[in-house]
């Protein structure tokens, strides 16, 4: 069962590596190195140019940036890689690992999350501020331990609960306040990104759409995190 | 005042907030009330001590369906001299911690004491310590005035073995602490014997234990969302199945001080 989902996120992962590549292609490497390139890969035997083609195409697994996000169904904290791409950078695509605190259970979890952002536009502010007015995207989360399921393990009959109790798909909207860091001033970042986020999951959404005593409070959740820029 | 009015917009929107960050649908966090079990126990001890007659309310599997509970509170509660209400299990339909804080909240209105089982859905995910951290232990009994009410988790299959199911240790204990002021006794579960999820390698053990106990009035649970009235073993004792609460129907039990009692299938 695990092995198959990591089966599912690696098989993702690439996919978003070979779609960053068509879409950065024109962006990211095209520009700076092209008049550079034009005349080294003249000179260059046709297996160095495969091997350059090659080493471009794994540059683009590099994550581009790492985020951080407080709550929002993916545990207290989690952190991870996360991939962006497309003309504007429009889209990105976050690797997340999440810790659930133990509070009245018997231990803390662990959680995973995939997470498919698309910010719509990009509106410059004073100085080197800028805001994302509004980002939307899903996620799916999976949390580790033996009691959770994605299919009913074999002492069930088939079908008895229809429902993953592993995975949760949420969906979100958001806003961001990004912040360009001079660059005579970068260290670790190129910029850094704010956000918050209004999400709901599956579950909450069957719930609610069910009956009218579940308010926004109790299907709507909240959620911060920052984003550090590489590249 | 105009400043004011901002501030408590302001608190009343980082106090609902608070809810609205959540590490994950299945993190224990538990807002508000624990330990009902207890605390309600403590109340219907008390209220019906001396008392050779009772009159209960029973609802069951209110998983998921919040506006026909709310509704079944507020019939139950224009019910004239009932003593307490008992809920059959299934209060959650995925185990998450905030379906049963939900619940609770509902079920806080009752203007009687009310008092829990684990349902089979309670125990998914991590329900089985956010049923704990809510409402108590998964095996609990109260006597009510000269009746001790043994109430049960019965759900086997959720437990792979891993936990007596029934515990049997539980109602051992049980016979051996009598009471002295008891006299009859009644049962409640989730799961009746011979239910799929029940562990039904040992249902004549069940009977047998079960038997045991002084004066056995009948016997309560849910699980299957149906009204049913059987005699299971062939022994005297009844089963008595209430309804889901979607169904719009709940079950009131009548207890008289002399060895009868009687049901009413209620809708609302």
């Amino acid at each position: 069962m695990k092995s198959s989902h990591f089966k599912i996120y690696l098989t993702l992962l690439f996919c978003i590596a070979s779609f960053t590549q068509y879409a950065s292609g024109s962006t990211q490497h095209s520009q700076p190195s092209d008049s550079v390139s034009d005349t080294t890969t003249d000179r260059l035997t046709p297996f160095e140019r495969r091997q350059l083609k090659y080493r471009q195409r794994w540059d683009n697994l590099i994550p581009k940036y790492t985020k951080a996000q407080f709550a929002g169904g993916m545990g207290l904290i989690s952190v991870g890689p996360g991939w962006e791409y497309g003309k504007n950078r429009q889209w990105e695509t976050d690797l997340l690992f999440g810790i659930i605190p133990k509070h009245s259970s018997k231990k803390a979890r662990v959680t995973m999350t995939l997470k498919q952002n698309f910010t719509l536009w990009n509106l410059p502010l004073k100085g080197n501020f800028s805001v994302d007015p509004l980002s939307t995207g899903i996620y799916v989360n999976t949390v580790f331990g033996g009691e959770f399921w994605n299919r009913n393990p074999d002492k069930y009959p088939k079908g008895y609960y229809w429902f993953s109790t592993r995975m949760r798909i949420h969906a979100f909207v958001g806003q961001r306040l990004r912040f360009t860091i001079p660059s005579e001033r970068r260290r670790y970042s190129t910029y850094i990104t704010a956000f918050y986020e209004l999400s709901t999951c599956d579950l909450y959404i069957i719930q609610a759409v069910r009956n009218s005593y579940l308010k926004p409070k109790d299907y709507l959740r909240l959620s911060f995190g920052l984003k550090f820029n590489f590249f | 005042m105009g400043k004011n009015l901002f501030l408590s917009i302001i608190t009343a929107f980082i106090f609902s907030s608070c809810d609205m960050l959540e590490c994950h649908p299945y993190d224990v966090n538990i807002s508000g009330e624990r330990g009902i079990t207890h605390k309600n126990i403590g109340l219907i001890e008390s209220a019906t001590a001396g008392h050779t007659s009772l009159r209960f309310a029973m609802i069951s599997d209110t998983q998921g369906w919040y506006d026909d509970t709310e509704d079944a509170v507020k019939a139950i509660n224009k019910e004239e001299g009932l003593d307490f209400v008992l809920h059959g299990g299934d209060l959650s339909d995925y185990g998450m911690p905030k379906e049963f804080t939900m619940q609770r909240d509902i079920l806080n209105k009752l203007n009687v004491p009310y008092l829990c089982v684990i349902g089979n859905h309670d125990c998914l995910g991590t329900g089985k310590e956010a049923y704990s951290a809510v409402f108590g232990p998964t095996n609990f009994a109260f006597t009510a005035g000269n009746v001790r009410f043994i109430c049960l988790n019965t759900n086997a299959l959720e437990y792979d073995y891993a936990e007596p199911i029934p515990d049997f240790g539980f109602m051992q204990r049980e016979l051996s602490e009598i009471p002295p002021e008891v006299q009859k006794t009644v049962l409640l579960m989730h799961v009746k014997p011979f239910e799929m999820v029940f562990n039904n390698n040992v249902a004549h053990a069940f009977e047998a234990y079960v038997n045991e106990f002084p004066a056995v009035q009948f016997c309560l649970y849910g699980h299957e969302h149906k009204f049913q009235a059987d005699d299971l073993f062939d022994d005297g004792v009844i089963y008595y199945q209430c309804p889901n609460i979607a169904r719009r129907q709940y079950l009131i039990f009548t207890i008289n001080d002399d060895n009868t009692h009687q049901y009413e299938i209620k809708s609302f």
